[in-house]
């Protein structure tokens, strides 16, 4: 039996990040890569695009955009903190009081995701319409002004947002509220501490790993959403996120080079959010 | 390309509610319901094989490529209209609805047709002005008008020599129709007759836009007495700072593609910008009281179109499909499917002869159904008497710019 050398013990850690580090570069450096080469093109499609480094498209995008991208993180912030307000309580309902139900409980959990994310977006909008199941109803009992609406507003964008993400924030909140170890609770009442002391100094900080994969996890998606806006905002120009306009730059106008450069800002600028609110509650949430 | 790569119907049905196409609720409906049945027929052992690579590879279909919801479909999901044309002419069709924008379908054959290689396409299905960039690049193939004599019989008067294609060299007439108002008397107090009554400050919040450029922006600019037709890029201007102005007051609940014939037909919308076919559709589907109206200062007609791309493989063939649709019989039951303008004369008397024979045969609901459709399939003179063409664009940078106008009103910030 050969034994490993010392060269190769000392590679084996990079040879096993491999393929994880492949799989980044090929699927988020390189279309990174192409997309801020796009942008910095000018032409339009029937006379081809070239080269002609336009850096001055990023203070364009920034200018003219730049009420958009705050909205859209505003949107994501307010979503995530609401799923967050929502989920944590349910995952906790489930993890410790689940019982024999907990699995039936997950299902129901990840249940809308046997319904595309479009339809159940579409049923909304039917639900919600001015005069349907929910807002006809308390019209009709007089519990609601007749020109009451809330399709098409902000509020109405954000409860869209909050629906569709909403297991993206319960699924790794119940992961870490499972793990928790129940005998650490049950000493922390042997040493005189109030259900709720408990919870703040057991609990809590034990699940912090789930809140911040969950928050990531609906953060990130939510910003770039366009679903939402576009079916339940009805496109009015009050709700419009960041990524209608780049849908409607990329298939519309086939502009590429500046959906190109909106997208490149929209993921940079995550990027950076998501490196800032790593660095203020570490990475090590994440694996712990 | 296999059954497995294409997305199922459904997909394609949610995708075109999120875009502007012309499709009508109710083939959308119907189509959606079928959803799963094609997701079925997606796993069935010939489309496994033709996804694995097994099975000829030699052309043996004409490749057509059209908008969804586009034509007649059975309850199998099958093309009654083009299985006739395969019993007559032995020439097998694979129908693909694969043009969901015009520009975004250019997008994906541009790159070929650049480069003089053929796009796998026989028969593509654009709009009027599309068929004019494409001929003015040189990549449409010419039409052997010898091989259209049914064309030549019976092509309506408003179907041919249209501005972008004068002597129809390269294109005929697929179906068409009007962009205009769509209302809810009920709901408005008042009849609307024009685009200014949609900027009303009593309707506030309650009024449908279209997030369709050329629509939007010609509708706009016929309301401030400009041609747009040959609207300059200052005129398009003015047009930009009043529908600027309005959706900065809020005055349109949003920009709708498709969706907007939920939001018309339920109330939500008390007017909107609609397409002719739909609201005929809607008036006999879903709401009775919905009316429509071309803006008495004029309004877009529109219309797509067959044409056969440069270096098809089957151009024979391409044109036995061109003239079949100039048969009145498939002409009429097409129409009676989607509602569209047809483009062969004497269509609205053979619907109106069905709605008898409907009648005649005790079948009330049908025959009641075509006598609202009969007069709706092709337009009246006095209905094309107020319509005008969509923007020409000679100068290509102006498009750009109309689109950047355009933006900036659909993501106005009060």
């Amino acid at each position: 039996m050969a034994r490993v050398s010392g060269v190769g013990r000392r590679l084996t850690p990079y040879l096993l990040l491999l393929p994880g580090a492949a799989w980044l570069l090929l699927f988020f450096a390189v279309p990174m890569g192409f997309m801020l080469v796009m942008s910095l093109e000018e032409g339009s499609l029937s006379s081809g695009y070239h080269l002609t480094w336009n850096w001055g498209i990023y203070p364009t995008v920034v200018e003219q955009y730049g009420n958009l991208f705050v909205r859209s993180v505003s949107y994501a912030l307010v979503t995530t903190s609401l799923t967050l307000a929502i989920g944590y309580p349910m995952a906790y309902t489930i993890a410790f009081y689940g019982g024999r139900l907990k699995n039936a409980l997950l299902l129901v959990v990840v249940m809308p995701f046997f319904v595309s994310f479009v339809i159940r977006t579409l049923n909304w909008q039917l639900i919600l319409s001015d005069n349907g199941l929910v807002f006809g109803t308390l019209k009709n009992a007089g519990l609601l002004d007749r020109s009451f609406r809330f399709l098409a507003t902000p509020g109405s964008v954000i409860f869209g947002l909050t629906y569709n993400f909403l297991p993206f924030m319960v699924l790794p909140l119940y992961v870490a509220l499972e793990k928790v170890d129940r005998r650490l609770i049950e000493a922390a009442a042997d040493l005189y501490a109030s259900r709720a002391q408990a919870f703040w100094r057991i609990t809590l900080p034990l699940s912090l790993p789930g809140v911040v994969a969950g928050s990531l996890l609906t953060f990130i998606p939510a910003v770039g959403d366009f679903i939402n806006a576009d079916i339940i905002g009805a496109r009015s120009p009050e709700v419009v996120m960041i990524g209608n306009v780049i849908q409607r730059q990329f298939l519309n106008n086939n502009n590429f080079p500046l959906a190109a450069a909106m997208g490149f800002v929209l993921v940079a600028g995550t990027m950076i959010l998501v490196g800032i609110y790593t660095r203020l509650v570490g990475t090590d949430r994440l694996t712990a | 390309m296999s059954d497995l790569e294409r997305p199922s119907q459904i997909e394609i049905a949610i995708e075109n509610l999120l875009r502007r196409d012309p499709i009508s609720r109710r083939s959308f409906m119907r189509r959606a319901g079928r959803g799963g049945l094609a997701v079925g027929a997606a796993l069935t052992l010939p489309s496994i094989l033709a996804a694995c690579g097994i099975g000829g590879t030699s052309k043996d279909k004409l490749e057509w490529a059209n908008w969804p919801l586009y034509i007649d479909i059975d309850d199998k999901g099958n093309y009654p209209t083009i299985a006739a044309f395969t019993k007559q002419t032995g020439i097998k069709v694979h129908y693909a609805e694969k043009i969901n924008d015009n520009e975004e379908f250019f997008g994906t054959i541009q790159p070929d047709m650049a480069a003089g290689n053929p796009t796998g396409w026989d028969v593509i299905s654009p709009t009027s002005w599309m068929v004019k960039r494409m001929a003015d690049l040189g990549y449409l193939e010419e039409l052997d008008h010898s091989k259209l004599p049914l064309w030549t019989a019976n092509c309506a008067d408003y179907a041919k020599g249209l501005w972008f294609d004068p002597d129809n060299k390269y294109s005929v007439w697929w179906q068409g129709g009007i962009t205009g108002i769509g209302y809810d008397p009920n709901l408005t107090g008042r009849e609307i007759t024009k685009f200014d009554d949609l900027l009303d400050p009593t309707f506030k919040g309650r009024v449908g836009g279209f997030s369709d450029m050329r629509d939007m922006m010609t509708l706009c600019l016929a309301s401030l007495g400009i041609n747009p037709t040959t609207a300059t890029v200052a005129q398009a201007e003015q047009a930009k700072a009043k529908l600027l102005a309005a959706a900065k007051a809020g005055q349109f609940r949003g920009f709708y593609g498709n969706e907007y014939y939920d939001a018309l037909s339920k109330g939500d919308l008390v007017a909107s910008v609609a397409w002719s076919g739909d609201v005929t559709q809607m008036q006999l589907n879903d709401n009775p009281k919905v009316k429509f109206v071309v803006p008495a200062d004029g309004a877009p007609r529109w219309n797509d179109n067959l044409v056969i791309p440069k270096k098809a493989a089957w151009i024979d063939q391409a044109h036995k499909l061109l003239n079949y649709w100039y048969d009145p019989v498939p002409a009429t039951t097409l129409s009676e499917y989607i509602g569209y303008f047809t483009p062969v004369k004497g269509i609205p008397e053979r619907i109106k002869a069905d709605a008898d024979a409907a009648r005649a045969s005790g079948d009330t609901a049908t025959a009641a159904y075509d006598d609202v459709l009969a007069p709706t399939v092709a337009p009246t003179a006095d209905q094309l008497k107020g319509t005008f063409d969509y923007p020409t664009f000679e100068n290509p940078g102006d498009e750009k710019k109309w689109n950047d106008m355009f933006t900036e009103v659909t993501t106005a910030t009060s």
